[in-house]
Parts: structure tokens; C-alpha cells; sequence
């Protein structure tokens, strides 16, 4: 008289368990990297470098938890890079006018965190607004942001950077918990906040419905308009967020800051495990998808190999990380 | 008890119709969908509601299910008349409508689907910040789905491992754990082999043993008249017969939707 909803467990080992786990996988790569990194050139295995693939990793892991949640909606942000650029350059005229009019550096640099992290929700409302009222795929819309304000960039600074700000910002970024700076480890509790949040709140439990079955999502009544305007500001605040950073780093707004960070973004969210179709991520696998991507990086660099061979490896793990999803669905009997 | 015009019924069976229209008419431009259409469903009754492509079934569904406002006619929840803005204003009132598109989202837990858009918090701030009770509802969904017949092992599995049937079984639990009074399924047995659509209907007999009222929409006759206790066949927009399913055979049931008989 029951329905017996039953599965047989996987009859397989935990170890063939544990090798189906995509976190599991980048734990081995990342480890595997390190070690081949440090072998080949022990200068590796130091503070200061783990420091400067940190500080690489700070802007490229914010960009990616934002676009980790867009992905997973189904969506992509091709702005981020963009908004890493401009907000970094609006922020530097802000705290240069503040600083021409002497005003305390702790809150030039406050105000400045707002008025990038401000200009980043504007960005990400406009997407939004593309996507959900102008109905424009995400790709289109995103790509129309990401060429606009790179070019508002160039056009607002000149070409040049933007400096004369506060002169403690880049004491900021100078690595003091062992290999960790200060907005590093601000930046860790924000990842761990926002990965609770995508995982256990109602908010993230949305974000996945979205992107699985959006007409299920809508007949169940979720707005799913209003929740994927707010996504898009989260992606595009975090990268606000990483164009402050970039400032802080370098002591100027540049145009260039972010420049193709997008591309970094998405590879380290699919590196994750994340399925662009939607439904499918973790934010843990987007952290170490953008770690593995900084290490490789900063790796080659040391090692003495051409820095444009970072692309050809970044192609190998995307390639590597879409087989292995593929390979996944294949065995669990789901769709190919 | 009733019979096939629906005037003839007694007040004592009016008094428990559950949910009712009454003289619905719906045009689409000068396509007439719905001509007068009146028909009814008390507690505890199965009304299968059938007729050939374009017999103005989904439009019907969707005027049910508050997606589409009918152009003239009354809609009555408990004999009180009702005006249905949104298919959300209907869930409220305890009218759950199963589509046969909608479905599931499939990388979602059982019970992520079931609570879906219904999701219960923890207690104090982190409910308040919008944190999930998802053990709290794991158990809930397990209980509920239980109730009408369908066992799940673990609800926190995830759906895309579920057979067809399975998911439909899911996708009713939730309209039944849902659902306070009327409960329409468009087309339930769909794309189902013949094993989990009998597991299916086994779930309608259990629902309606519940008291709710089911409006079981299906082109599949022979489920049609194992699972219903009276049938209403829709031709061309208008009502052609609505009688005890017990006056039906296949044969007879068909001639009245093709208009043979």
C-alpha cells in the first residue's frame, strides 16, 4: 500500500566515497601543487610567499562566493571584473578628495569601503534590473555592464591611476598572523558567514530552488525576481568589496584593477565543483577553486615558468573539473 | 447521490460541497473556452474531470487554481464566493493544484521540497537571520509524506535520485501535506509506467479517505474510473455529463467525450 522510496546504498567503499568528492579532489590538488611548487624551488614553501597567494587570492575569492550564488541560480555575472575596476577607481577620487580636505585617515577609509562596496550594489541592481525587468539573459546583460564600465574606467581617470589618497592604506595589506593580513582574515570570516548563509538560511535554500526548477520555485511562491535582484547585488557588493581591497593593495584606484577577473572568477567556481546549468555548488569548493588558481599563479612564477602558461593550466583544471562533474552525474544515473 | 444535473442534488448534500463554480464562462478572444461551466466537489470525493484536447479542461484547472479569472461565473470555497487575484490567494484558502510541468526542483532534499516556500526557521536569532530548521522539517516531510502512503527512508535525499514515480509521489505528498481542503491533480499519472502510476492512484484513495476534495484531471480513462467517485467530461467549453462513475464504462465514457453517444 506504500510508496517505498528506496536506495540501495552505494555499495562502494568509503575511499571510492571520498574520491567522488569534489572538495576532497581539491584538497588532494592544492596539497599536490604545494608540494610540487616547493620541490622544485623551496623559496615556495615560505611566509612570504603563502602571504603574496593570499593577497592574490583576497580580490579573486571575493569575486568568486558572489558568482558562486549567481551560478547557482542558473545566472552568470561577467561584470565583476568591471565592478572590481570602477568601484576601485571611484573609491580612489573619494578618498582623494577627503584626504585634500585633511580628513582623518580611519574614516576616509571607511567611507571609502562604503563607496566602493555602494558602488558595487549599483552595478549588480543595474544587472539585476537587465535581467529581471528588461529581460536580457544574464550573459548579455552582464557582458553589456562588464564593457561599460570598463570603459567608464578609462574614461573617468584617463588611463592613469588615481592616488593622493590616505597614505596608511597599503599598511594594511602588510601580512601580520603569520601569512595572513588583516583584511585577509576579515575576509575569511566573511567567507565562512557567507557560506553558512548560502547553505543553511533560507536565502541560499532559495538561491539553489532558482536555479533547479525555477517554474517549481515560482509555483511555490518564491519571488524569484526579487531574489535574483538581490543576488546580483550580493555578487556585485563582493566585488566592490574586492576592488577595495585592490586600492588598499596598491594605494591607487587603477583602471586596470580586475581586468579579466571574471574569468578568474568563474574558473574558480567551476574548478568548485559548481554546475553552470544551475542548481549545483559549494562555497567551500569555490575557496579552494580559487586558491588552487592563486597558487598555480604565484607557483609558476617561482618555478621560472612563462606566467602565460597560468592560462593553460587553468584550462586543464576546468577542463579536468567539468569531467569529473560529468563523470559523477554518470555513475550517480543522472542526466549526461 | 448526485446526479447528472447538478440542481438535482439535495441541500443536505450542498451543505457539504467543499468547492464549487457555478456558471463559469472564460474566452480567449472569440474562442469560447468555458460555456457555463458548473461543477463541484464535496469532502472525501474524487470528481475526475475529462474531455479531449481543447474541451476546455486546463482552462477550467487554471480558473480552479486562481491562475485565471473566468470572465462571468462564482467561485465558492465552503459555500462562501471567493475572487482569486493570484494561484496564491487559492493556496491560502487550502487549494493546492498540482501542474503537471511543475514539478520538483530536482537538486533539492525531499524535504527542501516539500517545505518549499514554507520553510521553518530555528527558534530566536539565528530563525530570525533566516537560518533553516532543516532537521525539524526533515522529520515533518518524513511524517507528512508517511500520512498518505509514502515512505521515504531519508527526506533529506536528494530528489534528482528519485524514479518518475517517486517524485510524483513526492510532488503529491507536498500537495496533500499542504493542502487544508481541495487538492487538483492535472494529469498526476502522466508519463508513469503502469507500477508507479498505481502507486499513484493508491495515493489519491488515501488522500481522499483524508476528507479533502480531489479534482483529478487525466486522459488515462481506466485510471479515471478506478480512482474517481463521480466523473465530469467537458466537451467543446460546455459541461456534457456529470454523473456517479458508477453509470460509466470505458466505452461509455469515451463516446461522451468524443460526442459518439
Amino acid at each position: 500500500m506504500t510508496t517505498q522510496i528506496t536506495q540501495a546504498p552505494t555499495p562502494a567503499s568509503r575511499a571510492k566515497g571520498l574520491l567522488k568528492n569534489q572538495q576532497f579532489i581539491l584538497v588532494l590538488v592544492l596539497i599536490a601543487m604545494v608540494t610540487f611548487f616547493s620541490l622544485k624551488n623551496h623559496i615556495f614553501f615560505t611566509n612570504a610567499v603563502f602571504a603574496n597567494v593570499l593577497s592574490d587570492w583576497i580580490p579573486v575569492v571575493l569575486m568568486a562566493i558572489g558568482e558562486t550564488f549567481v551560478i547557482i541560480t542558473g545566472g552568470i555575472d561577467l561584470s565583476v571584473g568591471s565592478v572590481v575596476g570602477f568601484s576601485g577607481v571611484v573609491t580612489a577620487f573619494a578618498m582623494r578628495n577627503l584626504t585634500a580636505h585633511n580628513v582623518n585617515q580611519n574614516t576616509t577609509l571607511a567611507i571609502g569601503l562604503l563607496v566602493a562596496v555602494a558602488v558595487g550594489c549599483g552595478i549588480g541592481l543595474i544587472n539585476a534590473l537587465l535581467i529581471t525587468r528588461a529581460r536580457i539573459v544574464p550573459f548579455v546583460a552582464t557582458l553589456a555592464t562588464l564593457g561599460a564600465f570598463r570603459g567608464l574606467c578609462i574614461v573617468t581617470t584617463g588611463g592613469g591611476p588615481v592616488g593622493e589618497g590616505p597614505d596608511s592604506a597599503i599598511a594594511l595589506t602588510v601580512p601580520k598572523y603569520g601569512p595572513f593580513n588583516s583584511p585577509g582574515l576579515v575576509v575569511v570570516v566573511l567567507v565562512v558567514i557567507i557560506g553558512l548563509y548560502l547553505h543553511k538560511s533560507r536565502f541560499g535554500r532559495y538561491t539553489y530552488a532558482i536555479g533547479s526548477n525555477s517554474f517549481a520555485a515560482r509555483s511555490a511562491g518564491i519571488n524569484v525576481k526579487a531574489h535574483l535582484t538581490k543576488v546580483y547585488i550580493l555578487s556585485g557588493a563582493l566585488s566592490g568589496l574586492a576592488g577595495f581591497y585592490l586600492y588598499l593593495r596598491l594605494s591607487v584606484g587603477s583602471p586596470s584593477s580586475g581586468q579579466s577577473g571574471e574569468l578568474d572568477a568563474i574558473a574558480a567556481v567551476v574548478i568548485g565543483g559548481a554546475a553552470l546549468a544551475g542548481g549545483v555548488g559549494k562555497i567551500t569548493g569555490t575557496v579552494l577553486g580559487s586558491l588552487i588558481l592563486t597558487t598555480v599563479t604565484s607557483g609558476l612564477i617561482i618555478i621560472g615558468v612563462a606566467p602565460n602558461w597560468k592560462q593553460v593550466v587553468v584550462a586543464l583544471l576546468i577542463a579536468a573539473a567539468v569531467f569529473s562533474q560529468g563523470l559523477r552525474n554518470w555513475t550517480k544515473g543522472g542526466d549526461l | 447521490m448526485s446526479s447528472a444535473t447538478a440542481s438535482a442534488s439535495t441541500s443536505a448534500s450542498t451543505e457539504e460541497v467543499l468547492y464549487e463554480v457555478r456558471n463559469i464562462s472564460k474566452n480567449y478572444g472569440s474562442v469560447v473556452a468555458l460555456d457555463n461551466v458548473s461543477m463541484k466537489v464535496r469532502a472525501g470525493e474524487v470528481v475526475g474531470l475529462v474531455g479531449d484536447n481543447g474541451a476546455g479542461k486546463s482552462t477550467l484547472v487554471k480558473v480552479l487554481s486562481g491562475a485565471h479569472r473566468p470572465d462571468s461565473g462564482e467561485v465558492l470555497l465552503d459555500g462562501i464566493q471567493r475572487h482569486w487575484n493570484t494561484p496564491h490567494d487559492a493556496i491560502e484558502a487550502g487549494i493546492e493544484t498540482l501542474y503537471q510541468e511543475s514539478g520538483l526542483a530536482p537538486h533539492l532534499s525531499v524535504s527542501a521540497n516539500v517545505f518549499l516556500g514554507r520553510e521553518e526557521v530555528k527558534k530566536g536569532l539565528l530563525g530570525k537571520l533566516g537560518f533553516l530548521a532543516n532537521k525539524e522539517m526533515d522529520q515533518r516531510a518524513f511524517q507528512d509524506l508517511k500520512n498518505v502512503g509514502i515512505a521515504v527512508p531519508e527526506s533529506n535525499r536528494s530528489v534528482s535520485q528519485l524514479s518518475g514515480g517517486q517524485r510524483q509521489a513526492v510532488a503529491i505528498g507536498r500537495s496533500v501535506a499542504w493542502a487544508s481542503k481541495v487538492i487538483l491533480l492535472d494529469e498526476p499519472t502522466n508519463h508513469l509506467g503502469a507500477r508507479q502510476a498505481g502507486e499513484v492512484l493508491n495515493i489519491i484513495e488515501q488522500v481522499k479517505s483524508k476528507g479533502f476534495g480531489v479534482i483529478f484531471i487525466s486522459h488515462t480513462l481506466p485510471h479515471v474510473l478506478r480512482v474517481t467517485d463521480r466523473i465530469v467530461v467537458l466537451r467543446l467549453g460546455k459541461i456534457v455529463a456529470d454523473a456517479p462513475t458508477s453509470t460509466f464504462d470505458a466505452e461509455k465514457l469515451l463516446g461522451t467525450i468524443t460526442g459518439l453517444i
